[in-house]
């Protein structure tokens, strides 16, 4: 005997129905009296991955154009509640995996699951559980912001009540009842973010969701992926502004020339790559004593000096021997600051010729 | 398939369409069109036709215009909006690539049929308001021929809409077919005839057209449709001049009723088996 939750398709009540699996029961809602047909599933329902586990799973993706490979051999994971940047030059192959993820092409070679199933196999299962913003979004221009978001909730079989409140949320009320087609490439981006996480999905994939967005709306769509993240969502997001991803990204992936050069943190990655901070000095006066001084410690790898300020490049936990150096040097700190590797730095490394 | 997600689909198909109001043009260019057939219809004669006349004329004007509108309308169903992006918004829900081939000849199908009814449907009331004892159930299956007529050609149309790569491409071959089904087709069949029959037997009316032309005539949807107006329509029939070669037996309305679905089906079956394949 199997017992399964159904919403009535009129009035949204909930009915609870038993039976064998593959029996049909036929059911009326107890608040609207709608009456139908229902068949207890012969199959289980796809659980979703509990605990910490991966709810993105790509292994061994390899997909080729002719001569060309898109996408050569790659895998990661990511975890329930993570957001994961996946960067790359131009033509590496993003929209690709991401593509490869929704089954939107056909990988030649490798498994995707979201959320512990499988897209190829299970395609319209796997992606009940996904919310996707295009590189390029579009509309259906001749139909209004309200009306396209209503047939979205059609195709994701959610409620068309979340749509307006939704629109509202990105800054669009007044543009509710305006045809798509008049909006501005910002806006439509703004309803692009409202689409896909339109049903609260529990994966997001997005595709350069900052594209041609003001200031404002950078932040507002980086604020919405912030709220979606504490709700527990996975995103996946892909990005050219690294800044952004750095500041959002509990890991990133880097993709280069179709193959995944690297995965982990910021922190991890710039570890990998020996990168080291950079500490700013301003002093009262920069003599060239004070200049030596840094340069004869032990761990320094460049200074550059520049007016009173010296900029160094170091290991992190030099500071102290740096700021006596200066001191016994005769200088007289006014200012130290310390940069850690920035995402650039590390992007730029793994995507070198 | 799920017939909500499918019903959703041609809904948005109907409303998109209607609310680019080129469907309120074509059918009063249809309208217009039957009425000018209907009162110059026959030459050197002015004033109302009888029925018959006014469906002859539109068989062939129809058959014209039905088939760019059809066309237009399917042509860029798919390639159109895989080039626009949304077609990869709409993959991501749980939507499968059949729902929306059907979804979408459902909704570019129903948008069609209705630009025929209202067209055909207001030359009607007027030639009904003029000519006496119309038959009203001959005109109506008039239409639901020509209705089956466009579902064929945008069948073909969607179908090319898979094939093509780009939208560009899919317009050179939605024009290519139009010339292929209107031009290209009935000049090489009346070539073909033309170099087996017998001249003399059309000076004495004693032409018989072979089996083999008629069959032929299945690769041109245009030559079924006029066929299955010629031999359904008591009017059409009444009209044809009594020196006109007779259809062979076996070339039923139903055959050729038969033969319109087949061209439905299979070119509907291509279109899903292409979109399936394709990359998005």
């Amino acid at each position: 005997m199997a017992t399964q939750l159904v919403k009535c398709p009129t009035c949204k009540t909930t009915i609870t129905i038993s039976g064998e699996p593959g029996e049909k029961i036929n059911i009326t809602c107890s608040s609207c009296n709608q009456k139908g047909i229902f068949t207890i599933p012969t199959e289980e329902p796809p659980k979703t991955m509990p605990g910490n586990h991966a709810t993105i799973e790509v292994h061994n993706l390899t997909k080729t154009y002719n001569d060309f490979i898109a996408v050569n051999n790659i895998s990661f994971d990511v975890k329930k509640g993570e957001i994961f940047g996946f960067l790359g030059p131009n033509g590496a192959g993003k929209t690709t995996t991401i593509k490869a993820m929704l089954d939107l092409l056909h990988a030649d070679t490798g498994t995707i699951h979201l959320n512990g199933i499988n897209i190829r196999t299970q395609g319209k299962d796997a992606k009940k559980h996904v919310g996707y913003m295009p590189e390029k979004v579009s509309f259906y221009d001749n139909l209004t912001a309200l009306q396209n978001m209503q047939f979205y909730a059609e195709m994701k079989h959610v409620s068309k009540e979340e749509c307006s409140p939704l629109i509202k949320e990105f800054g669009l009320a007044d543009a509710e009842k305006k045809r798509v087609g008049k909006f501005s490439k910002g806006m439509v981006q703004r309803l692009g973010m409202a689409r896909a996480i339109l049903g609260n999905p529990p994966i997001l994939i997005l595709d350069e969701p900052s594209g041609g967005l003001d200031p404002r709306g950078v932040v507002l769509i980086r604020d919405k992926i912030l709220e979606m993240k504490d709700k527990g969502t996975t995103i996946f997001v892909s990005s050219h502004i690294l800044s952004e991803i750095q500041e959002i990204c509990d890991r990133v992936g880097i993709i280069n020339k179709g193959t995944l050069v690297a995965q982990d943190s910021v922190e991890g990655l710039s570890k990998k790559l020996n990168l080291k901070p950079q500490i700013t000095v301003t002093v009262d006066t920069l003599t060239e004593k004070i200049e030596n001084a840094v340069k004869k410690l032990p761990g320094v790898e460049r200074v550059t000096a520049q007016k009173n300020t010296l900029d160094i490049l170091c290991d992190g936990a030099m500071k102290a021997k740096v700021i006596l150096a200066i001191t016994n040097a005769g200088g007289n700190i006014q200012n130290l600051q310390t940069k850690e590797p920035t995402l650039e730095e590390v992007f730029m490394r793994y995507t070198e010729a | 398939m799920q017939a909500n997600t499918v019903i959703s689909i041609a809904k948005k198909e109907i409303m998109d369409n209607i609310r680019n109001k080129w469907i309120i043009l074509v059918s009063a260019m249809f309208a217009l069109l039957t009425l000018a057939v209907s009162y110059f219809g026959t030459l050197g004669s002015t004033g109302w036709q009888d029925l018959g006349m006014t469906i002859s004329g539109m068989t062939q004007l129809g058959s014209f215009l039905i088939s760019i509108v059809a066309f237009m309308l399917g042509y860029a169903a798919i390639i159109g909006e895989i080039e626009r992006s949304s077609m990869s918004a709409l993959l991501s829900t749980s939507t499968t690539r059949f729902e929306i081939v059907v979804g979408k000849l459902l909704g570019l199908g129903a948008v069609l049929c209705l630009t025929i009814l209202i067209g055909y449907g207001i030359a009607g009331l007027v030639i009904g308001a003029n000519v006496p004892n119309v038959d009203v159930a001959e005109y109506l299956a008039f239409i639901g021929l020509t209705m089956l007529f466009g579902v064929v050609i945008l069948s073909v149309a969607l179908c090319f809409s898979t094939i093509f790569s780009k939208l560009s491409t899919a317009l050179g071959g939605a024009i290519f077919l139009w010339f292929l089904f209107n031009i290209i087709l009935p000049i090489v069949f009346i070539g073909l005839l033309a170099t087996t029959i017998d001249f003399s037997s059309v000076l004495n009316e004693t032409l018989v057209i072979p089996d083999w032309y008629y069959v032929l005539s299945f690769i041109n949807p245009i030559a079924v449709y006029s066929s299955l107006i010629g031999i359904t329509i008591g009017p059409v029939q009444s009209s044809i001049d009594a020196g006109m070669i007779p259809y062979p037996s076996w070339y039923s309305p139903g055959l050729l009723l038969g033969v319109l679905v087949l061209w439905i089906i299979v070119f509907f079956s291509v279109a899903v088996w292409r979109f399936q394949q394709k990359d998005i």
